[in-house]
């Protein structure tokens, strides 16, 4: 360690200690005043998150016999009755709804469109946005500013604005993308009529919006590796590709998997795209989960349905969440 | 730097240069013909080969939007929410993350802690009984019901917490001794401190909000009080899709992002990176 590394080592040790400290140190002139800092939080989580997320898993239970009359739904909350408080129009049915999304083919097919969607879409965005940010990160690089600027201008763009772009550009019959396929001697491609290619246009336009997104988390981690490794590594007389895979791939492996997780969670929950590109179509072969849960509570007012859905999507994401940390974590 | 920097071979850094280019290009068709179309004559929009340049319709375009949906009301409501939403919620943030930051009390630690395993609950699960929440409270259809729920935001705490840590506790315990009240130093000092935290922060809750789409929806029913995303998803779901005019009014929900993301390109770097 050179004399300027340690004294740079002990100057972060003294702001920590300073910083720890300071904390302790600082006492308000009236005791009471940080609770009433924090209670505007506490207030609005109590009502509008611990709350729903509560009475979520309670209607889960149930099954709703109100009617939907036309935007309002003719359900209370709690309904008082001689004194005692008792749910409108609801029936307990126990574990009634979990068992039926099993059987719910149209429920089993949202999951699998879901599923393919993020697998067609995420391991290429991933490779992408690495090997841009690995481009940005060469020594030699000169304008890495500008580059990552235009390359990150689509996180700018709002989901169902950008959504429509592609709802016009992949048209099937004049749209531009079969145009252009068609030009350069490629047969055009049936984005709108089958299942398959519905799916990979959602595919493709959440490439579109979130590369940049994502190259900029990997370009910040890539920043962040010691040169020093690499050093090291040429005086071992590494290559360029044992650099990469020696120091690079398990130094960027935190902010991979962080990228992975968040493009997973992101990919489960899919609605706005799905919604204005591909309408869920054809004959259902793009309905995302979060879709079919909206359908089902606001078309179908099955609320209680609905909020099964919405819990199955919950355990579902957690667990996948869950799972990719245990395998990219070791 | 050290001496034994080697170099790379000119065919290599060109090959990225050329690979970055075609990424830049790929990132820019889109919103290249986003402009194109939506600057085109309904007429000129369907034939082939299709236009490469814009043409000088866009003006009609969008009174013809306007004609059919009030699209602009819907601009001014996305404007108007996320503005309102961003400066309660930055002060409210601000004023939590100065408490966890600058104070000692009983259960700090805890309460903090309890803030952030709240990030991670997905707001779909909050969506059926916030809407039947709304109802009863009589909010159903109003923008309050679009600004209420989101104000205290974890993320937002967060960051705002780990900025203040900063803050030298000398200046405070200076006001305290020049007479300041407890108030008037989160206001006068903390928070001038922390101007590109805010800054970084308001970009994220702004986008935050002006990007909500699923609750807006369960929420609005008048369109004259319809944010941009519900906008756009009404003009697309009609039989009749006019392709022009959904063009025209996604280059008005886009374009200002962009000419605001240049402008204050740091903050939104910074924003997007912290926000996850």
């Amino acid at each position: 360690m050179s004399l300027r590394d340690k004294r740079r080592v002990q100057s972060v040790k003294t702001r920590l200690r300073t910083t720890r400290n300071g904390v302790r140190d600082s006492l308000p002139s009236f005791p009471g005043v940080p609770y009433l800092y924090i209670l505007p939080f506490y207030v609005l989580f109590a009502l509008f998150m611990a709350f729903p997320v509560a009475y979520t898993f309670y209607l889960s239970f149930f099954r709703y016999h109100g009617r939907g009359s036309g935007y309002i739904l003719e359900i209370d909350l709690f309904v008082v009755e001689a004194g005692v408080p008792r749910l409108s129009n609801l029936e307990f049915v126990g574990l009634a709804n979990y068992q039926r999304l099993f059987g719910d083919a149209l429920f089993l097919q949202s999951v699998e469109n879901t599923i393919v969607v993020m697998l067609l879409q995420m391991p290429l965005m991933v490779l992408v946005s690495l090997l841009v940010a690995l481009m940005l990160n060469a020594k030699f690089m000169q304008y890495s500013g500008y580059f990552r600027t235009a390359i990150a201008l689509p996180v700018t763009a709002n989901y169902v604005a950008y959504s429509a772009i592609f709802l016009v550009m992949f048209a099937e019959n004049f749209g531009f993308i079969n145009y252009m396929l068609g030009a350069a001697g490629l047969p055009t491609v049936p984005w709108r009529s089958d299942g398959f290619w519905a799916k990979a246009s959602l595919a493709v336009a959440l490439d579109w919006r979130w590369m940049g997104y994502n190259m900029l988390i990997l370009f910040a981690g890539l920043q962040g590796i010691d040169r020093r490794l690499y050093e090291a590594a040429e005086i071992d007389g590494a290559n360029r590709w044992e650099k990469f895979r020696y120091v690079t791939l398990p130094q960027l492996r935190p902010i991979m998997l962080f990228v992975i997780i968040l493009s997973t969670i992101g990919s489960l929950q899919l609605f706005a795209e799905p919604m204005v590109i591909t309408d869920g179509g054809p004959a259902n072969q793009s309905i995302t989960v979060v879709m079919y849960m909206y359908q089902e509570a606001f078309s179908r007012f099955n609320l209680g349905y609905a909020s099964a859905i919405t819990y199955a999507l919950v355990v579902f994401v957690t667990i996948l969440a869950y799972v990719q940390l245990k395998i990219g974590g070791e | 730097m050290s001496t034994t920097q080697s170099k790379d071979p000119l065919p290599v850094r060109f090959a990225v240069y050329i690979g970055l280019l075609v990424i830049v290009a790929i990132t820019f068709v889109p919103l290249y013909w986003m402009i194109v179309a939506a600057s085109l004559p309904q007429e000129e929009f369907f034939t082939l080969p299709p236009r490469l340049l814009p043409g000088t319709h866009f003006v009609e375009n969008v009174q013809a939007l306007e004609a059919r949906f009030p699209y602009l009301r819907s601009v001014w409501n996305s404007v108007f929410v996320a503005t309102v939403y961003t400066i309660i919620s930055l002060f409210l943030c601000a004023l939590a993350g100065f408490a966890f930051a600058k104070y000692e009390f009983a259960y700090r630690e805890p309460l903090f802690y309890f803030i952030l395993a709240t990030l991670v609950l997905p707001v779909q699960i909050m969506v059926i009984p916030m809407y039947l929440l709304m109802a009863q409270l009589g909010l159903l259809d109003t923008h309050l019901a679009l600004i209420l729920p989101f104000l205290a935001n974890p993320v937002g705490i967060f960051l705002m917490r780990q900025s203040m840590l900063s803050i030298p506790d000398s200046w405070l315990d200076a006001a305290r001794i020049d007479g300041a009240s407890e108030f008037q130093i989160f206001y006068r000092i903390a928070l001038p401190a922390m101007k590109p935290m805010l800054a970084a922060l308001a970009v994220i809750l702004f986008i935050s909000q002006w990007n909500m789409f699923l609750y807006p929806l369960v929420i609005l029913e008048s369109e004259e009080l319809f944010t941009i995303p519900l906008a756009i998803e009404r003009l697309t779901g009609h039989h009749r899709i006019y392709f022009d005019q959904i063009m025209a009014a996604a280059t008005i929900a886009i374009i200002p992002m962009i000419v605001l993301f240049l402008w204050l390109q740091d903050h939104f770097v910074r924003g997007f990176t912290n926000s996850m």
